[in-house]
């Protein structure tokens, strides 16, 4: 069972379609990413998710429920650019939002404090928000976003702002969420969605481009290369390459070679036919899978 | 008239009013990390110009 | 419950800038301000001289109601630009700063976050008022002449109720825009219309909120509540009910 179902969702903004179409589902326990270029619409996809903005088309049904219950007593939101009453403590946010949440006075205190330290701002509890640091205050919106403990937690480009070490932190700190909640995060960088997710949703101009596991998306889109070099350039090399049945495309910088292939194993032997037979002088035999990535810039090189 | 024939006891608690207002607004500005302009002019707009010059502060100075 | 924790957070900012000491101060000075210097102005006149010789200075001493009543000319004009300028940000403030954002995402009622926001905002102003025309009342007892205790609270509660009435409007017009500057506009450009209305179609519009002061007028002198008076709050008070209603209306809504 999902635990939100998305269907057909669109978005225009003064006639302009920023989300067309959209149609997914997010599984409990899940871990999604929302990749995509700047851009792409992430942005509006978790805005409408959370409430911000209304659909044009198409509707959002959390836990087999219409929308018709409020669906921000489960959802925890974290926009790009959290911005917070400065004035107020660290605590004294969290306590707020909190008893927004319809927690008591108590509780919230209790877990504002808890929350505090486990994102690594334990130390700036009494401190004014005014004096925070762009990561703090990261961290601080992450946190704000746990406050009601929510089924499902959304952060727009969570890690973007962060430094490397802090960048390490928070994604750490996803994959521990990953065990109470689901979470939909945005990025557009493929890297942090390898890292911690399970699942890819691939966005491009506002259409969802690809879908599925990690696993999925590679082995669906996964063809051979080998890459050959050799201490010398032989001639009529490409033309020999091409000839080989199994050979689909044959790319040659120089010394190096690279062969793309549907069979791997057949090329393999092919091609060791013909290099003991020709005699020539390899001195690398690589094989390369390709990756995500290959697949992400495919997708928005398009 | 000279000044003795005004009655202090009247005009004094505006005066001491305005004093209060002065002084929060001078403590507010020192107290507070960032203000909408400079500091300084702040401070010119309150001591010189007595009651706007205080409001003005408060409404458009302080960064919110 | 999550009515009041608004309402406290409100409280705490108000507290935090400084505006439970600012406003009152402001009210308390356009309360008496202008007692003082109608009060001394033929003697400041008569000092600074100049005058041809023979001259006579005749300025005639307001009675102690028209006195009272200048209070209430003070904050028709100036206490609504203060009110308008202190209130521009109530909403607005959040929408544009991007507050709302974590704010909004959780699972407030925005009838709690409107009328809750409206409430402190009512409680820091109507205070302000009382301390201002309280003290407007004392300085026209002592410089003028006597006019009841009595007198004040009814037009404490009386303008209680205009003034209500433009905080009203200031917080409907918070849900329209983002940006500070034009919710002060409009919602200036807003009671500046209604009293245009007022005085080009007051003979038939007799329970339009823009008579109030008038209304208020005769009452400090007179001390009845006339039914017209009586009609205009009415009025008022129905009209306040709609602007909250449409405002909650209007932010629940919005495409933000």
């Amino acid at each position: 069972m999902s635990l939100i179902a998305v269907n057909g969702l669109s978005k225009a903004f003064d006639g302009k379609q920023v989300v067309k179409d959209l149609t997914f589902q997010l599984e409990p326990g899940k871990c999604v990413a929302l990749l995509g270029p700047n851009g792409a619409g992430k942005t509006t996809t978790l805005r409408l998710l959370a409430g911000f903005t209304r659909p044009t088309e198409g509707n959002i049904t959390f836990d087999e429920q219409s929308l018709s219950t409020d669906i921000r007593n489960y959802v925890g939101y974290l926009p790009q650019f959290p911005v917070f009453h400065n004035w107020m403590t660290g605590m004294e946010f969290l306590i707020y939002v909190g008893q927004l949440s319809y927690l008591s006075k108590s509780e919230a205190t209790e877990r504002a404090s808890q929350l505090m330290d486990r994102v690594g701002i334990g130390d700036a509890k009494k401190q004014r928000i005014g004096k925070y640091s762009g990561g703090m205050r990261q961290r601080l919106g992450i946190a704000q976003a746990l406050m009601n403990k929510p089924k499902l937690i959304m952060l727009d480009e969570p890690v973007s702002a962060l430094d490397p070490i802090g960048r390490r932190e928070v994604l750490n700190l996803m994959n521990e969420l990953k065990k109470d909640a689901t979470i939909l995060f945005s990025t557009h960088i493929l890297n942090d969605a390898e890292e911690v997710s399970d699942e890819l949703l691939l966005l491009h101009r506002g259409e969802l481009v690809e879908q599925g596991s990690l696993d999925q998306l590679n082995n669906l889109h996964q063809t051979g290369k080998i890459e050959l070099t050799f201490s010398d350039n032989p001639d009529s090399l490409k033309e020999d390459l091409e000839k080989l049945s199994t050979v689909e495309h044959v790319d040659v910088h120089n010394r190096s070679v690279n062969i793309i292939t549907s069979d791997e194993d057949a090329t393999r032997k092919e091609l060791l036919q013909y290099v003991t037979a020709k005699d020539l002088p390899l001195t690398k035999y690589e094989v390369a899978k390709t990756t995500l990535e290959d697949l992400f810039m495919k997708v928005v090189s398009k | 008239m000279g000044l003795e024939d005004i009655n202090w006891a009247l005009i004094a608690p505006l005066i001491i009013v305005e004093m209060i207002l002065l002084a929060v607004a001078l403590i507010d500005l020192i107290r507070i990390e960032e203000t909408n302009g400079p500091k300084w002019v702040w401070a010119v707009i309150c001591i010189f110009i007595s009651l706007i010059g205080p409001v003005l502060y408060f409404i458009f100075g302080r960064r919110q | 419950m999550q009515w009041s924790v608004i309402f406290k957070k409100e409280m705490v900012e108000y507290v935090r800038n400084v505006k439970w000491i600012w406003v009152p101060i402001v009210f308390l000075i356009f309360g008496i301000m202008d007692l003082i210097t109608t009060y001394y102005l033929p003697k400041i006149i008569e000092s600074v001289g100049g005058m041809p010789e023979g001259a006579q200075v005749n300025i005639p001493t307001p009675a102690p109601e028209q006195a009272f009543f200048m209070s209430i000319g003070e904050y028709g004009t100036m206490g609504i630009l203060i009110i308008a300028l202190v209130s521009m940000g109530l909403i607005a403030g959040e929408l544009k700063s991007g507050v709302y954002e974590l704010v909004l995402s959780k699972p407030v009622k925005y009838s709690n976050y409107v009328t809750a926001k409206w409430a402190a905002l009512s409680t820091l102003i109507l205070t302000s008022l009382f301390i201002g025309l309280l003290a407007g009342w004392y300085y026209a007892n002592i410089l003028y002449g006597d006019v009841s205790f009595g007198t004040f609270i009814g037009t404490f509660l009386i303008y209680s109720i205009y003034i209500l009435f433009f905080i009203t409007i200031s917080v409907f017009v918070n849900t329209w825009f983002k940006r500070p500057g034009m919710v002060l506009f409009v919602s200036l450009l807003f009671i500046i219309l209604v009293n245009i209305i007022t005085s080009i179609f007051g003979h038939y519009l007799t329970w339009s909120p823009g008579h109030l002061s008038s209304y208020l007028n005769g009452y400090i002198h007179t001390g009845n509540v006339t039914g017209d008076l009586w009609g205009t709050l009415a009025t008022t008070l129905f009209l306040i009910v709609i602007l909250l209603f449409s405002a909650v209306t209007v932010l629940k809504n919005k495409e933000m």
